[in-house]
């Protein structure tokens, strides 16, 4: 006899009258005809022929075993197959009610090797109101625990029960910022889990009593430097603030967690505040008061005032303290040079280095090659090379590897250069994964200005066009044109300045590359004029340092280590906090300064260029968060005043204590003849620059502070450091203290960040703040907001202050990005990675905005960020509601008049059947 | 002059049609009359992209690792792959096959040129992940001749490709142009809007935590691909509803609501068959709810009654995957906003 196996396993004889009774039930709600009335005859002899067909495939299964579920499944086959497929969907619906009744008390969780543990729901409900405690309402934290446990389902593994909570929170937080620290707190319980190796109730780890454990820990694995315990180990513990973690938002807890908190085989040995110590001990290793120093550095790292750069975070304190971020080099015109420096970037590579390579003294195609009497392939080829290096090499797996290549716009192989980076062509000669810059001279954007020509030649018969500059240059490069009209050069090739122009912004646009880079402004304004040339820029475009050819006995890999200040953390009562801002400067500077010194080179071309110009580059993040707290729009004049003043603020003190760290520990060695010396700061150097230049640079050079104690204190002392500022992109660190990145406009309100841990939603908390306050935040606006790609500026009842305030980055007249980005320029001796954004077609427009740039006295631009054409359909949205023709599409079509209805079955099948009757199991 | 073959006169708008147009020779465009379907046609061009753009060693890791996908997760990638590996081929042959013969008119045409490249492009990155993975091709490209739950879903397309392919058949009958919007139901509506929306959620739910980033940014793609193939068959059928009101009689429009609900029924058991197990994040249960979801929404597009009743997306993580505008980090991915250049204008 047949047997149905219920859903909890219990096994009952098998009666078709059952079957028969649910296909009447829902038969009965289709046609209207309440139980018990009578049935028409007809309807009746379909039941039964249908509960026939469902006996009989039951049975064609071939076991004598019905799990209820297949009976059901059956059912709903039968119906389908016979075209009763309205009195189907009362069966589903049906179906699905009762489905929604049972909730058993307990979820079975696999611990692994067949063990199974039950959790208790209760408990579960508790854990989430305990973590939604203060951040989220109560209502919420009961809507999260239902969202939770209907994606559980029995035999989940521990770990995914543990990632089912999470990933849960995060659905929520467009709806409810709130919920990114509720997700947050639980990733911390799972890292504290790891690091005590035990369970952890939340908010019951032991940060102070774990910290020597910890330490002993990674030393004992190899992973810490021992001299850490070396340090006074009760003091630091007790320095310890266990609170901060809290300060956490998801996306910043769980980069941490993925890649930056030091682990033994997948499991993390230390915590977040451990971290912070860590990395704050490691650059104290060589101070004499160092308990006293690395408490200082903890505390400005530790309330995210002060963020070392990613390299720095991920091995200060270890025992391989590679922790620069910037290699600079310069390719040799050298098969054996060319190698070499492959072999540099492998190494650098390797310690989580980003590489700015110079390409230029490369020899191009067609070149003859005197050795073996052929010709040269040009540099493309090489390029291939070090783009497979680049892949091959990828930072010790923590992120891949990151190169950029750069080529002077006279360079024969430009042509083919620019377009590296597109998707179509030969495929051999594209390189992926690596970056390009183009580094252009004064001359050819006056060229194209004035619709010139342009003369491109091999480097090997123009040896020293690439170390000129300023009027030097634009006299020598006439001089080889000339030659060239003679015959006398094996090699040139003459174009149009504003047809190459052209072509490099259509590559651009396409793919975001070639990143445009000034080479006279970077050496005009270099205080190392004295010792080399600025031949490139870096992989980020902000670092300006001297190179020279790693081949020769005194060859010149230029490193930068960077940090960046959160300007965000220093706005306090609606003001910039300048006194903070000049301690947090002050101790970031010797920060920096320290690596210089305790840093693991992996080439000596590197140790040697550090240790004689000692560059650091300070810069911020959170400029645009800073904004929101004063209140102002990135699109106004009050924005390019605080740019300004807050930028002149940071260099005055970076200037200054740079010059202090030089009366207590000397000068740099090369400080000698430098800018520096002779007296002229970066506000200085804008008048060479215009001179050069011989005609306008559209930089203002006025001063809000007394720089008179500064130039004494140089005068007095010299510089500690040949470089101090330098504004990188923070793409991760200002991510891991949840604010805006370095001086990155809002992108969208609402949108998804994506990064090597996944995709993030984010969304503008203090726009959510202000809507909040005027009534205006609910389900409808988060709804708005999606639909319209994170603006606010087609919702008609947002007021006009808002949608200023809150204007995206595509939605901002770039021109203010520009003003903001000069200002900022005049004080900073490096350079800024200064992303621009289009989101229209037109060339022109893009041209204008790139010329503006250059006559702003810009030194580097960075990406040219441009949008999708359209979109993948938004899936959790009603977009029918919006129309059935996406948003994107300019014309009508018949689709434009489809009326939308919403007719829904009726509720009568729910209550024609004995739902509530808890003894019918008629079709269970 | 003219000949025969080449009708007299200048193309006027008003000649234009959708289907049945009286003259159709070359594909001459102008005057344009269906400025969506020209609208279309740019879009694509801006959204060129190929597969081998796409990384896949974090894949190739993660694919040969022992410990980073489970079984089911990995009988979910590979069911996925099966499935689209050949039925992207699928909507190409009935695009050349049976569509383009009679659609009559030029910028549409012009259309189903470009999409008919796209299926090509969808192939295309399913061989290159095989590739890639060094995956069992046979077993992958076979799927469609083993696994049930694919042949079934495949079945019930061809079935619509036959239909138009029948000798004889032509769009000048009512029954011969109902059966032709029948065919662009089956395909734009049901094959690209229903029977490919549960993979797709599956690969994302693997990316979401991720898990085959490069497959999923590959997804990504050609879900992009997919919402424009979607617009442009939903305002076809539209259009030639619009243009011949008099083929959308209460049967069709019940027999169309039929083919939709059989392939959500189809699309359920093919979710169950991918999702012996949960995996995290998925259950084959939460799939019987978003099918009809998705079905609802299509029955919507054009004008049908949607038979589900109200009901939410059960995976509202989909937002942050896919609906929300994206801000790449650049040092860690490729950014995948940029359009090609040919879409750049240079006015003086």
């Amino acid at each position: 006899m047949a047997i149905v196996v219920k859903r909890d396993g219990r096994k009952v004889p098998f009666d078709e009258e059952r079957i028969r009774h649910a296909m009447e039930m829902a038969f009965r709600a289709e046609i209207a005809c309440p139980y018990p009335d009578p049935l028409a005859a007809d309807v009746d002899d379909r039941v039964r022929h249908l509960t026939e067909t469902v006996v009989d495939r039951l049975r064609a299964h071939g076991s004598s075993e019905y799990p209820i579920e297949q009976i059901q499944d059956e059912v709903e086959r039968s119906l389908m197959a016979a075209g009763e497929y309205a009195v189907a969907r009362r069966y589903i619906i049906y179906r699905e009610a009762r489905a929604a009744r049972r909730e058993g008390e307990r979820l079975r969780v696999s611990a692994g090797g067949g063990r199974d543990l039950l959790i208790e729901r209760g408990t579960l409900r508790q854990e989430i109101a305990e973590v939604c405690r203060g951040v989220v309402p109560p209502s919420e934290a009961e809507a999260l625990y239902q969202e939770i446990v209907s994606g559980l389902y029995p035999g989940i593994s521990i770990a995914d029960y543990q990632q089912a909570k999470i990933l849960a929170a995060r659905t929520r937080i467009e709806r409810e910022p709130g919920f990114s620290r509720v997700a947050a707190r639980l990733v911390l319980d799972a890292i504290y889990r790891e690091v005590a190796r035990r369970p952890v109730v939340h908010g019951s780890f032991d940060y102070v009593g774990t910290f020597r454990t910890y330490l002993e820990r990674g030393v004992e694995l190899g992973r810490l430097s021992p001299q850490l315990l070396e340090f006074d180990l009760e003091r630091m513990a007790r320095a310890l603030r266990p609170e901060r973690d809290d300060a956490f938002g998801v996306l910043g807890i769980q980069i941490l967690y993925d890649r930056y908190l030091i682990h033994d085989q997948g499991r993390r040995i230390e915590a977040p505040q451990h971290m912070w110590m860590r990395v704050a001990m490691g650059l104290s290793l060589g101070e004499r008061e160092r308990e006293e120093r690395a408490i200082e550095f903890y505390e400005v790292l530790s309330t995210h005032r002060y963020v070392t750069s990613t390299p720095t975070l991920f091995n200060s304190g270890t025992a391989f303290p590679q922790m620069s971020s910037c290699f600079l080099t310069t390719v040799p015109d050298d098969l054996r040079g060319i190698f070499e420096s492959i072999q540099d970037n492998a190494m650098l590579s390797k310690w989580s280095g980003g590489l700015g390579n110079d390409w230029t003294p490369v020899r191009a195609l067609g070149a003859h090659i005197h050795g073996t009497n052929g010709n040269s392939q040009g540099i493309i080829p090489f390029l291939s090379v070090a783009n497979a290096t680049a892949v091959a090499v990828n930072q010790g797996g923590k992120r891949k590897g990151a190169v950029c290549a750069y080529l002077e716009a006279w360079h024969l192989d430009f042509p083919q250069f620019i377009e590296l980076r597109r998707n179509v062509g030969d495929e051999r000669l594209r390189t992926p994964d690596m970056n390009i810059a183009a580094w252009i001279p004064d001359l050819f954007m006056q060229r194209v200005s004035e619709h010139g020509s342009w003369t491109l030649f091999s480097p090997n018969e123009v040896p020293d066009l690439h170390d000129l500059y300023g009027q030097a240059f634009r006299q020598r490069y006439e001089e080889y044109e000339v030659a060239a009209e003679r015959g006398e050069l094996r090699q040139f090739q003459r174009v149009s300045a504003a047809e190459l122009w052209r072509k490099l912004l259509s590559v651009l646009f396409e793919t975001g590359h070639p990143w445009i880079t000034f080479k006279d402004p970077c050496n005009i304004r270099s205080p190392q004029d004295h010792v080399g040339r600025v031949h490139s820029s870096n992989l980020c475009t902000e670092i300006t340092l001297n190179t020279k050819p790693s081949l020769d006995e005194d060859g010149e890999i230029a490193v930068c280590n960077l940090g960046s200040v959160n300007l965000a953390g220093h706005i306090r009562n609606g003001a910039l906090d300048t006194e903070l801002l000049a301690q947090t400067v002050r101790v970031a500077m010797r920060a920096l300064d320290n690596v210089i010194d305790l840093n693991l080179y992996p080439v000596e071309a590197a140790r040697r260029s550090n240790l004689r110009h000692r560059p650091v580059g300070l810069g911020i993040m959170g400029f645009q968060d800073a904004l929101y707290k004063l209140g102002i729009s990135y699109a106004s004049e009050e924005a390019v005043t605080f740019a300004d003043y807050s930028m002149e603020v940071i260099s005055y003190h970076a200037i200054l204590a740079s010059a202090r760290l030089a009366a207590e520990r000397g000068p740099y060695p090369s400080f000698t003849g430098s800018k520096w010396d002779r007296g002229l700061l970066p506000i200085d150097t804008i008048a060479l620059l215009r001179q050069e230049r011989g005609g306008e640079v559209d930089m203002d050079e006025s001063t809000s502070l007394d720089w008179g104690p500064v130039r004494s204190a140089i005068r007095e002392h010299g510089m500690r450091n040949s470089n101090c500022m330098a504004i990188a992109p923070t793409a991760t660190i200002a991510n891991i203290i949840g604010v805006s990145e370095s001086i990155e406009p809002t992108y969208a309100n609402l949108f998804a960040k994506s990064n090597l841990s996944g995709d993030f939603t984010v969304i503008n908390e203090s726009m959510v703040a202000d809507l909040r306050a005027t009534g205006l935040w609910d389900d409808q606006m988060v709804n708005d907001l999606k639909y319209y790609d994170g603006s606010l500026q087609d919702i008609d009842r947002v007021p006009d202050a808002l949608k200023h305030k809150y204007l995206t980055v595509f939605e901002t007249d770039p021109t203010w990005f520009v003003a903001c980005a000069a200002a900022r320029q005049k004080w900073i001796d490096q350079s800024q990675s200064f992303n621009l954004y289009s989101s229209g077609t037109s060339g022109r427009a893009l041209s204008d905005l790139y010329l503006l740039a250059w006559r702003s006295g810009l030194k580097t631009t960075y990406y040219l960020r441009t949008l999708a054409a359209t979109q993948i359909e938004k899936s959790t949205l009603d977009v029918n509601r919006y129309g059935v023709q996406p948003r994107w599409m300019r014309s009508k079509s018949a689709s434009a008049n489809v009326v939308v209805r919403r007719d829904t079955p009726s509720p009568v099948t729910v209550k024609a059947c004995a739902l509530d009757d808890p003894d019918c199991e008629a079709c269970q | 002059m003219s000949s025969a073959i080449i009708g007299p006169g200048r193309v006027r708008v008003a000649d234009k049609r959708l289907i049945n147009a009286e003259a159709v020779d070359v594909n001459q465009l102008m005057p344009i009359k269906y400025a969506w379907a020209w609208e279309h046609y740019q879009n694509g061009l801006r959204n060129h992209w190929v597969p081998s753009e796409v990384p896949m060693l974090k894949d190739i890791e993660q694919w040969r690792a022992p410990d980073v996908l489970t079984p089911g997760e990995r009988v979910l990638v590979m069911r996925n792959l099966g499935f689209f590996a050949t039925a992207e081929s699928l909507v190409a042959n009935n695009i050349v096959l049976a569509i383009f013969r009679h659609v009559t008119n030029p910028e549409c045409r012009q259309y189903l040129l470009r999409q008919a490249f796209e299926e090509a492009v969808h192939t295309h990155t399913f061989h290159y992940v095989v590739e890639s993975l060094g995956l069992d091709e046979g077993e992958v490209f076979n799927a469609y001749r083993e696994i049930p739950a694919i042949t079934a879903k495949d079945a019930f397309e061809l079935e619509l490709t036959a239909a138009v392919l029948q000798p004889g058949f032509s769009t000048t009958t009512f029954e011969g142009a109902q059966c032709f919007l029948e065919n662009l139901i089956g395909y734009y509506v049901i094959l690209e809007g229903i029977l490919f929306y549960s993979g797709f959620a599956m690969i994302l739910s693997l990316k979401r935590r991720n898990l085959m980033p490069g497959i999923g940014q590959q997804f990504e793609y050609i879900l992009r691909d997919e919402t424009i193939h979607l617009n442009f068959g939903v305002d076809l059928i539209n259009g030639i509803r619009h243009e011949r009101p008099d083929l959308w009689t209460p049967d069709f429009q019940t027999k169309a609501t039929e083919a939709i609900e059989r392939a959500v029924g189809l699309e359920i058991a093919y979710a169950k068959d991918c999702l012996p197990q949960g995996v995290l994040g998925l259950t084959a249960g939460m799939f019987e709810d978003y099918v009809r979801y998705v079905a609802n929404r299509r029955l919507e597009r054009i004008g049908l009654v949607p038979v589900y009743g109200e009901r939410p997306n059960p995976f509202p993580w989909l937002s942050e995957t896919i609906d929300l505008r994206k801000q790449q980090n650049f040092f860690e991915r490729k950014v995948t906003e940029y359009q090609s250049q040919s879409a750049l204008t240079w006015e003086d």
